[in-house]
């Protein structure tokens, strides 16, 4: 049996991701089972997905503890040690970031491939969902499903275009993966930061959910105060003094309301470099 | 036949269609599931002619397939957790009113939204049988052999069909779908017959206790008609295997790995899923612990229990709910039925994934050195939460 751990954000994909591969993996004529790990998750919330595949049908409904292969699709998730934790020896790691294997920081016995699916994603759906730009780096570095497979489970979940955009993510990541390699950090660093980040955004740091940081380029701000209206999260303060925002990071998931919403565009969507 | 890669609730959904259901019912906000958003694409795309009512709340959607089943039509509703409580009442008359309607019940526990048992547990005095399913597949062929045997005239008694939230309602695995031809040749549409109340059967017997007639009545015909589930359950099971080649036990309890078995776990639900996988494992190691999943909770399978603890040196029963103050309900319900054996099996009580706690195999590899301890004569708790 193959047991997988995926790690990603409400709004990535991850439990879409699993289903698919447990799709494709039946194509080819194995058993599957995917479990997503449900709460009260939502957009930009850490969360994580199984899926097992095995030639007789799957009996064991508990989460997977000691996973063959992680795959993380979320890059800021990806430099957390945590998601490495209790993979089996020899395992592999498959990661969404902009770094090689070998400039990759996490430790231990395992192999380690790297794909910039945000980039993908970005460039082939136009937004950061990174699933299917990560399968395509599954498919090539595991060899337990086949592209193939992967698109006609695309084709079964989802109608038309969007089928279409979606291979072709696969397709570009299945090209584009680097590695695996054995990881090049041989002693595991302590874990430090819980991934699995419960609670809401105004009580919690949610610094680590953000795609996209919001920027106030003060100079053409007209003090409208749309911004601090629409903030879900209550992390733009209002400075009655100068009449201006000023944004309180740690609470900020980066959604880019905000922005949406700001009537000068004074607010600009910096990609986080990870 | 086709198959597909399916969650829970869809399984739900395409049984609901396969039974070609006449009129679907259901509050379609939280604690509602998924099986609602699938039935409304069914009925959008105009896959079968059935009406779909949305409702303002789960005491409503009780309300409405109970009238339709009054009038003979193919019923089905769903619900979750804090949904069935709010369902309770109406669920009393569905029940006295003999009508065969057939709820899925996707468990979510009271003390937080993870699943346990206690949503449908609790509604053990609404006089509906009740059946526990462990895995998509079950979950789609229950709910048809519920319609065979709800709609059965030696029974007419609401079915509740409960399976685990998240772990089965949202977990995706193959699903065989059977052909429409079969399902609609082994299960024929609903017969409309009048209600069976007992004031029908006998007019001189009223449950307000006037008139000529034995107020007690109306509860011991509708107490038979749930204890005749149980043998309908079983031809059915035997039905259904014939036509689509599959089957759980006798419908009542699905024994696993019990050939050679001298002690045995019971579990419901998906839990006795890791179960079965747990008894894989010790079972190659030598020790001889089968599984006894109870599909059944109502009508309990008393027979079937009492023939297997003639044979068992020990029964461990895991119970995913807890009536605080009284214990676990199948563990009571399994130890009543025992009582009168002659020589009667340790028997000993877990209480497992309560609050949605995750179960895992060497939980139950522990539940089976226990009970073997037991029955080789050592000390050990009676009662264990794991």
């Amino acid at each position: 049996m193959i047991e997988i751990r995926l790690h990603g954000r409400g709004g990535q994909g991850a439990v879409t991701a699993s289903r698919l591969i447990a799709i494709a993996a039946y194509e080819e004529g194995q058993y599957s089972q995917a479990i997503p790990m449900y709460g009260t998750e939502r957009r930009g919330a850490p969360l994580t997905a199984f899926v097992r595949i095995d030639n007789k049908r799957v009996r064991e409904r508990e989460l997977v503890h000691n996973p063959d292969i992680v795959i993380v699709l979320d890059p800021l998730i990806a430099q957390q040690q945590a998601v490495v934790e209790n993979i089996k020896p020899g395992g592999l790691v498959i990661l969404n970031t902009m770094h090689s294997p070998e400039e990759v920081k996490l430790g231990g016995d395992f192999k380690v491939a790297t794909v910039d699916a945000t980039t993908i994603a970005l460039e082939t759906l136009g937004r950061p969902i990174t699933n299917t730009a990560i399968l395509g780096a599954f498919a090539k570095v595991t060899g337990l499903v086949k592209v193939e497979s992967l698109e006609k489970a695309l084709r079964k979940t989802f109608p038309g275009r969007l089928a279409e955009m979606n291979i072709a993510a696969i397709k570009r990541s299945y090209e584009e993966v680097k590695g695996p390699i054995q990881a090049v950090v041989k002693e595991a660093p302590p874990v430090t930061v819980d991934i699995h980040v419960g609670g809401y955004g105004v009580l919690k740091d949610v610094s680590s959910w953000r795609v996209f940081t919001p920027e106030i380029h003060l100079d053409k701000c007209i003090g409208c105060k749309n911004c601090w209206i629409f903030c879900p999260e209550t992390a733009i303060q209002w400075n009655t003094e100068t009449n201006k925002p000023s944004i309180r990071y740690n609470a900020c998931k980066g959604c880019g309301i905000c922005a949406n919403e700001c009537p000068v565009k004074a607010i600009e969507m910096v990609r986080v470099e990870a | 036949m086709s198959y597909e890669v399916m969650v829970g609730n869809k399984a739900a959904a395409t049984a609901v269609k396969l039974a070609r259901v006449q009129v679907a019912s259901a509050f379609p906000i939280t604690p509602q599931t998924t099986i609602t958003q699938y039935l409304s694409e069914m009925y959008a795309n105009g896959e079968w002619d059935f009406d779909f009512v949305n409702v303002e709340g789960e005491l409503t959607s009780q309300v409405v397939v109970q009238a339709a089943s009054r009038v003979g039509a193919r019923v089905f509703t769903c619900t979750s957790g804090p949904g069935l409580l709010y369902m309770h009442h109406p669920m009393q008359v569905t029940g006295s009113s003999r009508l065969p309607v057939v709820m899925a019940v996707v468990h979510r526990g009271y003390k937080g939204m993870q699943p346990d048992h206690s949503d449908l547990m609790s509604q053990q005095w609404t006089g509906w049988s009740h059946w526990y399913v462990e895995h998509a597949q079950e979950v789609l062929d229950s709910i048809l052999m519920a319609y065979k045997v709800a709609e059965d005239e030696r029974v007419r008694i609401p079915i509740a069909v409960g399976y685990d939230g998240y772990v089965l309602s949202y977990t995706a695995e193959p699903v065989e779908i059977p052909d429409q031809e079969l399902v609609d040749e082994w299960l024929p549409p609903n017969k409309a017959i009048p209600p069976i109340l007992p004031d029908q059967v006998d007019p001189e017997t009223f449950s307000r206790g006037w008139g000529g007639g034995d107020p007690q009545l109306p509860w011991k015909t509708h107490h038979e008609a749930v204890l005749r589930v149980e043998e309908v359950l079983k031809e059915t099971m035997d039905s259904f295997e014939k036509t689509f080649g599959r089957r759980y036990g006798n419908g009542m309890i699905e024994p696993y790995m019990m050939e050679d078995a001298e002690c045995a776990i019971v579990a419901m639900g998906t839990i006795a899923g890791t179960a079965k996988a747990a008894v894989e494992k010790m079972q190659a190691e030598g020790k001889k612990v089968g599984l006894l999943k109870l599909r059944s909770f109502i009508p309990f399978p008393v027979k079937d229990f009492q023939e297997w603890g003639k044979k068992l040196d020990g029964i461990a029963v895991v119970d995913r709910s807890i009536c605080p103050g009284k214990g676990g309900p199948a563990f009571s319900k399994l130890r009543d039925s025992l009582y009168d054996l002659e020589e009667r099996p340790k028997i000993l009580q877990f209480h497992a994934g309560l609050g949605g706690k995750e179960v895992r195999t060497h939980d139950f590899e522990m539940v089976g050195d226990r009970i073997l301890e037991a029955a080789a004569g050592k000390e050990v708790d009676l009662v264990t939460w794991v």
